[in-house]
């Protein structure tokens, strides 16, 4: 192996797309830092909620029938615009009870939805875009580097892996496109693809030996790579840039996954049975492996969808039906299913929850908590399941990002607010100098200490 | 004018009529739209297209002042032509447009189609790609002969069992052995290569392809899935001299002399990787490699293991496992397609894998490209084995039958549907896929998928089409009979049990969503994103509405005038279809004891009161249905959607499959020869002036 060569070819051969500082021994420099680093997660519900479980005042509020022009609810009674002290939780929120100085709940804000999709594919797959509306020509999405890569750009050079992207679908058909299944994108059209097999998270996590095998034939074939790209007209080119990028992330993962191997020794989580779990032990382990990966200093931005958007096909909830039921299904008649919905709803706040208390309860270098450098943010694409709407969605911010976030408040923003408002507040946080992110207006001043 | 290959301008000029010469140089068609288009549009299409306020459907025809205003967006000529030969616009309640003005109108409009899409600049184009799962796993297969699996593919539906599929004698067997691989027991237990992980499936492309490349980009992850892959592979306990196929060619120890070693290397790396790269290798990539492998025994690893290292960093090389065509450069002006991208594109068409070693000598030859020895190409391999790869990939796509999968009827009131552990629908969802094998194979029309006078069945799909009742079931390997259809409603693509199983919930059919999927399927007009603006109807009907039929009661639930729009065109493909019930059987009345309604009218000039007549106009409106095929086989043949700009293409694959009696192979021929699949430039500069003399 000639790690020298190989760079300085790769450097050269990918050429401007290489943009990113190449960061050798990052990992080091950090164990001896005493400040521990700042985290991001995300924690994204499909198919919006039922509002009159989640949102505080709409509790008396009539079940919405379908409609889809994506109309708002009206509220029947109006919360103020501004910060409330977080005190009495509504159903939904219940699992967060004895967490609530510890999270902030965000009503109020809307996105945009572009016309020429599917609502529930742009949903997802648009929820941390940074694109405004018009600004992607190439791709009926609205779609660009998601937040968790614009962070990650920032802070992701001295983690192993630059982030990671965790998936709860098991879902066993190909119902649907990777819209549907995806909240991390790279860029418009290219898909940062999660993983969905617990067993194959902790390898990847944990298994540095599988890696090690294919050091050597990697100078063969970034050779072979040059060739390839010189024959490439433009755009394929920017395209394949792609490769480059892989094989340098994955070199880079390889050095600091090597330097971090005692340290990872230290972690106590053992490796996924491979049988089939019920759908709440299965999304706890899937956050239990983000969380060890936040904590260990393997990654310090990490996505998590909780399942899919529309996806019909019956799912089990074991703890909660006796029969597979279709989330997206039932959202569409929620008068009918407005028992189970809330169910559904709980379910995920329960598994939110426990992430939160699990990160709460993990102790950093300086005795501050996982949960206090993090940004865990809840959140969903549609402000109800049954309306479609874009607007007034239900989003919970746990953790304090290192002090610079309220928590134990509910803040209620005017309408029209864009949810880019909270990514820039969010970005902005863990150090990405930009003043805009999408159709951001600016900063949530209020949120901030 | 450089970058236009000949081949292309060729065909633009066959195609081209010129329209209006004399309206230069504004654009044409000027005269076309002053006297014929705008004078309809403006009595019959206005009102709600554009006049006052209203804008129907995002459609303004009110503004639109001069040909150029049209030309310059040829979707919408497209759709206009679309709403207008399909009699969706005007709508049932206004005064429909005369037949000969209809015509007419169309007849314009499609030369005006024509003059905006020789006027546009930018034509679309398939962008680099990796591999998708089943692509690589066939590649590899290839590439070193292996006689087994690399991995487990759940994603081939059907499971061939006893090689019946033998497309060089022209005919289908009558008796065949078949097993379900996504239902069926133990039917990914087969040898493959132990300790091969692949990488997770790749989703299907809304209304699309799982090949399609827009869909098919790489990650970090997905790249460390294709480096660790290329070691497994080459290191699984399987690969031997007895499942790889090569192996004497390339990793045996070569009993010549030391001195000639590097020789015998550099032949058997520039054999491997010519194959592997779908092209010849230059000297400096052999050498590359040559030196690697040298190395390697130098530094003491036997020759074996030396050739695996160096086979199984090809096979993570961008090389293999990406699919792209070369750029026309400066110095290589394109005459016409290349012939190694070409003998990829075919490949990966018609075989899901890379080219073999005949494939590639026609390449090197330089004639691959010409039409004849092109056609001799495709049919060649038509009748190799290999061809089972298309059959495994397309039609299923294309029927969308994965959703039969998650398809259960009620259990209470389907029990038969029920054995064991497993479901009559094991063997439905082979049925349509058999059809369409024997189709190929034995390259009849592809108008039998609409109505065919055979069908493979197994004993239970027997006495299922017989009385709904069930035989004794076989769940691993299935026999399947090639059975005479005599029975109309039963045959074809549409009818069949899956299909209207896989489209109806668990206690009542879903007209709509068989409409969409008709729409969709067989007639390439999806309709718009599912109904966000409809509210579903309760499975089992409420209050008064349990003496309705289920049209009554979709009736009552749709009342609003947006959502009739789309529901003209859907709802009376779904309805021709009520006669099936939830598991496919047919039924003349419903529970409540009143009678099924199927009657409708397609496309507002075909009036049918059942599915045979519903089956008749369809096969009327054959070159719409030919089409929509065409179309789908054309997306999936260059892996990118297909648009308006192909829509001239389109005609001609039907102009020309029509003359051929629709047979599929030919219409394949004809997919192959058309000008986007040959197309070869990421950039056509065509300017309008192509039109004057």
């Amino acid at each position: 192996m000639k790690p020298t060569t190989r760079r300085s070819f790769l450097r050269g051969a990918a050429g401007a797309t290489l943009s990113l500082p190449w960061l050798e021994s990052l990992a080091a420099d950090d164990a001896a830092s005493k400040k521990p680093a700042l985290r991001m997660a995300v924690f994204y519900v499909p198919i919006g909620v039922v509002r009159r479980g989640f949102f505080p005042g709409e509790q008396e509020n009539e079940i919405p029938t379908f409609t889809s022009n994506q109309k708002e609810i009206a509220r029947r009674q109006e919360v103020a615009v501004g910060l409330h002290p977080l005190e009495n939780l509504t159903p939904t929120q219940q699992p967060l009870e004895k967490l609530k100085n510890k999270v902030t709940l965000i009503t109020g804000m809307d996105r945009f939805y572009k016309h020429g999709s599917d609502l529930h594919a742009q949903c997802a797959s648009c929820f941390l875009s940074s694109a405004t509306a018009h600004s992607v020509n190439s791709s009926v999405y609205p779609l660009a580097r998601t937040l968790d890569h614009i962070v990650a750009d920032q802070v992701g050079d001295s983690t192993p892996f630059r982030s990671l992207e965790f998936s709860c679908n098991s879902h066993r058909d190909n119902k649907e496109s990777i819209y549907f299944d995806n909240v991390s994108w790279y860029g418009t059209n290219h898909v940062a693809p999660s993983i969905r097999d617990p067993r194959k998270a902790y390898r990847r996590m944990f298994g540095t030996q599988e890696i090690q095998t294919y050091r050597d034939i990697t100078d063969l074939v970034l050779a072979d790579a040059r060739v390839l790209q010189r024959r490439l007209g433009r755009a394929d080119r920017q395209k394949f840039a792609e490769y480059f990028d892989g094989i340098r992330t994955i070199e880079e993962q390889m050095d600091k996954l090597e330097k971090m191997k005692s340290e990872l020794a230290k972690v106590s989580i053992e490796e996924p049975p491979e049988s089939h779990l019920p759908r709440g032990e299965y999304i706890r382990l899937m956050g239990d492996l983000m969380v060890a990966a936040l904590q260990s200093g393997l990654t310090n931005v990490a996505t998590m969808m909780i399942g899919p958007e529309r996806w019909d096909t019956p799912l089990r909830y074991e703890s909660l039906f006796d029969k597979p039921m279709s989330h997206h299904g039932m959202s569409h008649n929620q008068k009918k299913f407005v028992k189970q919905l809330l169910q559904v709803d709980r379910f995920h706040m329960e598994q939110f929850a426990y992430l939160v208390q699990k990160m709460d309860a993990i102790q950093e270098a300086d005795g501050s908590s996982l949960l206090d450098n993090t940004i865990f943010t809840y959140g969903s694409g549609l402000g109800d399941g049954a309306t479609h709407q874009y607007t007034d969605l239900p989003i919970i911010v746990a953790g304090s990002g290192g002090g610079r976030l309220r928590t134990g408040q509910h803040l209620h923003c005017s309408d029209g607010t864009p949810l880019a408002n909270l990514w820039l507040t969010h970005s902005q946080i863990m150090g990405v100098q930009a003043e805009r992110f999408a159709d951001s207006t600016g900063v949530v001043e209020r949120l901030l200490v | 004018m450089k970058t236009v290959s000949r081949l292309f301008l060729s065909l633009l000029c066959l195609q081209t009529i010129p329209v209006d010469a004399d309206d230069r140089p504004d654009g044409g068609g000027n005269k076309s739209f002053s006297e014929v288009i705008q004078p309809v549009f403006r009595a019959s299409c206005v009102k709600c297209h554009g006049k006052g306020d209203t804008v129907e459907g995002k459609v303004n025809l009110f503004n639109l002042q001069k040909a150029s205003d049209l030309t310059a967006n040829p979707e919408l000529i497209r759709d206009l032509i679309e709403a207008i030969d399909s009699s969706y616009m005007p709508p049932e309640d206004e005064t429909p447009l005369p037949a000969d003005t209809r015509k007419q109108l169309v007849s314009q409009l499609r030369q005006l189609l024509q003059v905006a899409l020789h006027s546009q600049k930018t034509v679309p184009r398939t962008p680099i790609r990796r591999m998708n799962r089943f692509q690589y796993n066939n590649a590899v297969q290839d590439l070193f002969q292996l006689n087994v699996e690399v991995f487990s593919l759940p994603e081939r539906m059907l499971r061939e069992h006893g090689n019946y599929f033998q497309p060089q004698t022209g005919k289908m067997p009558d008796q065949l052995r078949a097993g379900s691989r996504p239902l069926g027991k133990s039917q990914l237990i087969e040898r493959r290569l132990a300790g091969v992980a692949p990488f997770p499936q790749d989703l299907r492309a809304e209304h699309g392809f799982d090949n399609r490349g827009d869909h098919l980009s790489l990650s970090p992850l997905l790249l460390e899935s294709f480096l660790k892959l290329g070691r497994s592979i080459v290191e699984s306990p399987d690969f031997h001299e007895k499942t790889c196929g090569i192996w004497s060619d390339c990793f045996a120890a070569p009993t010549s002399e030391q001195s000639e070693i590097e020789d015998e290397i550099r032949s058997r790396l520039r054999r491997f990787l010519t194959r592997a790269f779908r092209r010849p290798v230059e000297d400096e990539t052999l050498d590359r490699y040559a030196g690697y492998v040298l190395s390697q025994i130098e530094d003491g690893e036997p020759f074996t293991n030396a050739m695996k290292s160096a086979t199984a960093a090809a096979l993570a090389s961008p090389r293999f496992f990406y699919i792209y065509d070369r750029s026309v450069d400066e110095t290589r002006p394109a005459k016409h397609p290349d012939d190694f991208d070409l003998a990829s594109r075919l490949s990966f068409f018609l075989w899901g894998s890379i080219p073999d070693e005949s494939l590639l000598e026609v390449a090197a030859s330089g004639t691959l490209h010409e039409p004849a020895v092109l056609s001799a190409q495709v049919d060649r391999m038509l009748r190799d084995r290999r061809l089972k790869r298309f059959c495994d990939s397309f039609p299923s796509q294309w029927l969308q039958l994965e959703r039969i999968i998650t398809s259960e009827p009620d259990r209470e009131r389907y029990p038969q549907f029920y054995f064991a552990k497993f479901r009559a629908s094991m063997h439905m969802m082979l049925e349509p896929l058999l059809l369409f094998e024997a189709v190929l194979i034995e390259d009849r029309s592809i108008l039998t998928f609409i109505d065919s006078d055979f069908s493979y069945r197994s004993n239970l799909l027997e006495s299922w089409y017989r009385d709904g009742t069930q035989s004794k079931p076989t769940p691993v390997a299935i026999s399947f009979r090639r059975v005479p259809v005599t029975d109309r409603r039963q045959g074809g693509m549409i009818t069949n049990a899956a299909v209207m199983t896989m489209t109806s919930g668990a206690t009542r059919t879903q007209p709509i969503t068989r409409g969409a999927w008709m729409a969709t399927v067989i007639l390439n007009d999806p309709p718009e994103p599912p109904p966000a603006d409809v509210p579903l109807l309760a499975e089992k009907p409420e209050g008064d509405e349990s003496r309705l039929t289920l049209r009554e009661r979709f009736a009552e639930h749709r009342k609003r005038a947006d959502c009739a729009g789309c529901h003209r065109r859907i709802d009376p493909l779904g309805f021709a279809l009520e006669n099936y019930d939830v598991a496919g059987l047919w039924r003349d009345k419903y529970e409540n004891g009143r009678t099924v309604d199927p009657s409708g009218t397609l496309f507002g000039r075909h009036k049918f009161g059942d599915i045979v007549e519903f089956k008749d106009a369809l096969l009327t409106e054959k070159d719409r249905f030919t089409r929509a095929f065409a179309s789908h086989l054309l997306s999936f043949a260059i892996g990118r959607e297909v648009g308006v700009a192909d829509s001239l293409a389109l005609d001609q694959i039907v102009e020309e499959s029509a003359a051929a009696e629709y047979r599929f192979k030919s219409l394949i021929r004809h997919v192959v020869l058309s000008e986007p699949f040959l197309r070869r430039e990421e950039k056509v500069e065509l300017k309008t002036g192509i039109l004057s003399p």
